[in-house]
């Protein structure tokens, strides 16, 4: 053991004495510096102005005047998403998936670019995120510093001395493992810095450890991959060849293959498509202002029955409110199963591509960072759901207001003259009924047991490599 | 002799890449002897000091170090043996005493600063140069680092090939009598060269090496060097056929 920390101090020392290295560990500090703060410029300006619209949207929707409540269901109200604190590290689906949405009666609409997003894009280079820095670059600088690690001293001649000396193949290659470990670690800081920078705005221990010990996995694979191919190969040139063919394959190639297949094997319907699909199945159900004969007679008899009376005048609600209420149930039923098989659908395409994390560290490591990031498929769909959640609930809580507060003989008789139209116009007061919408994350248990997989994943591309490494590294020869 | 026998070859064969490079040969050296192995160039000479270390693997014939078959223990065997190999394996990137600090530490060797500044001054490597990156050494001034690390591990059997190779005159002299004073404190030299004169000024024994093959064997009468003259015909002429 000591004999492998001699060796990896001595890797150091060899490192900082190399103007190579040290220039180009300056450069990707640099660049990872550049780009963490262009990315938390870049999320910060837009969660600020998100945040300010909301509460914009929110005081707009407040500040309507008395109304007829089911001219509010469709005057509707603007969603936006907010980033959660680690989307500044791993933006993730985030700046593919729209943050905002209107929310509005018998429609679940998209979520869309809100437009002001594009004011803080910084010429297209917004995908380059920290994440991506320490996915795609970090390997390729490991590689660059760890691949001549044997072959330079096999080159120098000193590999035949060392050996001599009854020094180990094995602790030979454990000393360079330990000091290329010890540099990820420091490779690691900045990931530490805006992972702690986190926490004050509320995201847990849990996931912030988690995070790094993922990357820190991820880079160790890296790591071990590189000492094994210069470990078993004897020539600088077919090194760098094959550890070069191994990033590209690792980090772009396989990468995008899986993307690829997955559309193949679980396509998702187009949009266009699936939409058509939804209004003309939905719209047999309801428009989301009537209900079909047979359901408001059902709908007639039991409200009879409740209030012991015979006609729709005589009930103590409004029965188009309620009328309004069932339908608004009907529709966003059958308007859910669309939703949830499109989601559905989304999320089998997905769990095709993780599957290539088996093929691809890259891609296990994008998985699991994105979940703890809580910037996955899984929390766009999450924004889907408590966005429909809180439409719902406004939507009905108008039709509510409409059935108990609106008499059915005002309602009905609304276009006779201005003065009844008057008469059909409710409080404003009614109108805070609408929730605040802040998007809230799942909890840092749930998302480290959606990072499970990709996990595992890194931890068997870690146990398969180190195997080898140890194989190879007992029979190095000068 | 039996007990004291350090090094033996017994019909050692090696093949490299599918060819034969030694067609078993045997000899042996006892402690506090000095044996040269003499032949010229791809005669087989550095493969027979690589095969004593175990980096070789005999495909035929045996090799042992203090009568233990080097390959059934290589790390005791590896500890018992100085190395100095023939071209430059030290790190450019250090100075004198930082090599010696680095190979020394990763043999469990103490550092010994006044060991190491003695051992420097006897083979003469100038003091002003001692703290310079061995990248700005010339070729000798780094073969005199090599052969100070050899000797800083103070192991029973040195291993030296081509030793003299880059050293001017004087430096080869003095590491002639290092030798010689070496061997007379007990240690066994085994020592790879093409220098026919040096070979017969410190050697005890001498082993002419060509093609792979022993070919012939000289022994110093007692008190007396091997017949510089003997030698060099015989090198020569077997060279010629
Ligand atoms: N790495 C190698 N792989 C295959 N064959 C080798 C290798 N090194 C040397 N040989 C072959 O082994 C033979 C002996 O080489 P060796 O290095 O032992 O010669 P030598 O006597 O030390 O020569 P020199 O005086 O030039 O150092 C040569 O014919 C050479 O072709
Ligand atoms: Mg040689």
């Amino acid at each position: 053991m000591n004999t492998a920390l001699i060796i990896a101090s001595e890797e150091w020392r060899y490192w900082l004495r190399s103007s190579l290295a040290i220039s180009v560990v300056a450069l990707f500090t640099i660049i990872l510096i550049a780009v963490s703060l262009l990315t938390s410029l870049r999320i910060s300006e837009e969660d600020t102005e998100r945040s300010h619209h909301q509460s914009e949207a929110e005081q707009s929707f407040l500040s309507q005047p008395d109304r007829h409540p089911h001219r509010m269901v469709h005057y509707g109200h603007y969603i936006l998403r907010t980033s959660p604190p680690l989307a500044l590290f791993d933006p993730g689906l985030d700046s593919v998936t729209g943050q905002s949405m209107f929310l509005e009666g018998h429609r679940q609409n998209s979520a869309t670019f809100s437009s002001l997003g594009a004011s803080a894009d910084l010429g297209g280079l917004s995908w380059l995120t920290p994440a991506m820095i320490y996915q795609v670059f970090a390997p390729l600088l490991i590689v660059l510093l760890g691949h001549s690690a044997i072959v330079r001293e096999r080159e120098a001649k000193s590999l035949a001395p060392l050996l001599a000396q009854g020094v180990s193949g094995f602790q030979i290659v454990a000393g360079k493992t330990a000091a290329l470990l010890l540099f990820v670690l420091f490779l690691l800081i900045p990931l530490l810095v805006s992972a702690a920078l986190s926490l004050p705005k509320g995201e847990d221990i849990l996931t912030v450890v988690s995070l790094l010990i993922v990357y820190f996995l991820y880079l160790s694979v890296w790591v071990i991959l590189t000492l094994s191919v210069t470990t078993m190969l004897q020539k600088r040139p077919a090194i760098i060849a094959v550890l070069a063919a191994l990033w590209l394959t690792l980090t772009l190639v396989l990468p995008s293959i899986a993307v690829n297949v997955a559309s193949r094997l679980a396509p998702v319907s187009g949009k266009i498509e699936t939409e058509l699909a939804m209004l003309t199945e939905v719209r047999n159900v309801s428009d989301g202002h009537n209900v079909n004969e047979s359901d408001l007679e059902q709908l007639r008899s039991s409200l009879f029955e409740e209030y012991g009376v015979n006609r729709v005048e005589d009930l103590d609600v409004n029965i188009r409110g309620i009328v309004s209420q069932r339908a608004e149930e009907k529709l966003t039923e059958s308007m859910n199963i669309f939703a949830d098989r499109r989601m559905e659908g989304e999320v089998r395409q997905a769990k095709v591509v993780m599957k290539h994390g088996w093929a691809s560290p890259m891609l296990a490591i994008a998985f699991a960072s994105r979940a703890l990031s809580a910037t996955d498929l899984e929390h766009y769909h999450h924004f889907l759901r408590q966005a429909e959640t809180l439409r719902y609930d406004f939507v009905q809580g108008l039709n509510e207001v409409h059935s108990e507060q609106l008499s059915y003989a005002d309602d009905i008789n609304r276009n006779l003259s201005e003065a009844s139209y008057n008469r059909t116009r409710i409080d404003a007061e009614n109108w805070g009924l609408l929730d605040e919408f802040r998007f809230e994350t799942t909890t840092s248990t749930k998302r480290l047991k959606s990072a499970g997989l990709p996990i595992m994943m890194l931890i068997t591309w870690m146990i398969g490599l180190f195997a080898i490494l140890v194989w190879a590294s007992t029979r190095l020869k000068p | 002799m039996g007990n004291s026998e350090k090094l033996r070859a017994d019909q050692l064969q090696i093949i490299r890449s599918g060819k034969e490079v030694l067609s078993g040969i045997s000899f042996c050296v006892d402690s506090g002897e000095v044996y040269a192995l003499l032949g010229g160039n791809g005669a087989g000479k550095s493969t027979t000091l690589l095969s004593f270390l175990g980096f070789l693997p005999p495909s035929g014939g045996s090799i042992y170090i203090k009568g233990v078959e080097v390959r059934s223990n290589i790390k005791a065997a590896r500890r018992a043996i100085a190395y100095l190999p023939e071209s430059a394996s030290l790190y450019e990137h250090l100075d004198a005493y930082e090599n010696l600090r680095y190979f020394l530490q990763l043999a469990e060797m103490p550092f010994d600063k006044h060991r190491i500044e003695a051992t420097l001054d006897r083979v003469l490597l100038a003091s002003d140069s001692r703290t310079q990156r061995l990248q700005n050494y010339s070729k000798g001034m780094r073969q005199k680092v090599a052969i100070a690390l050899a000797i800083l591990r103070d192991t029973e059997i040195l291993l030296l090939d081509e030793p003299t190779s880059g050293l001017d005159p004087s430096a080869i002299d003095e590491f002639h009598n290092l030798v010689r004073d070496l061997a007379d404190s007990g240690k066994t030299v085994l020592m790879v060269t093409h220098d026919v004169y040096g070979a017969c000024q410190v050697a005890d024994r001498l082993g002419l090496l060509r093609a792979g093959k022993l070919v012939g064997e000289f022994t110093a009468p007692a008190g007396q060097r091997i017949e510089t003259e003997a030698v060099h015909r015989a090198f020569s002429s077997r060279h010629a056929k």
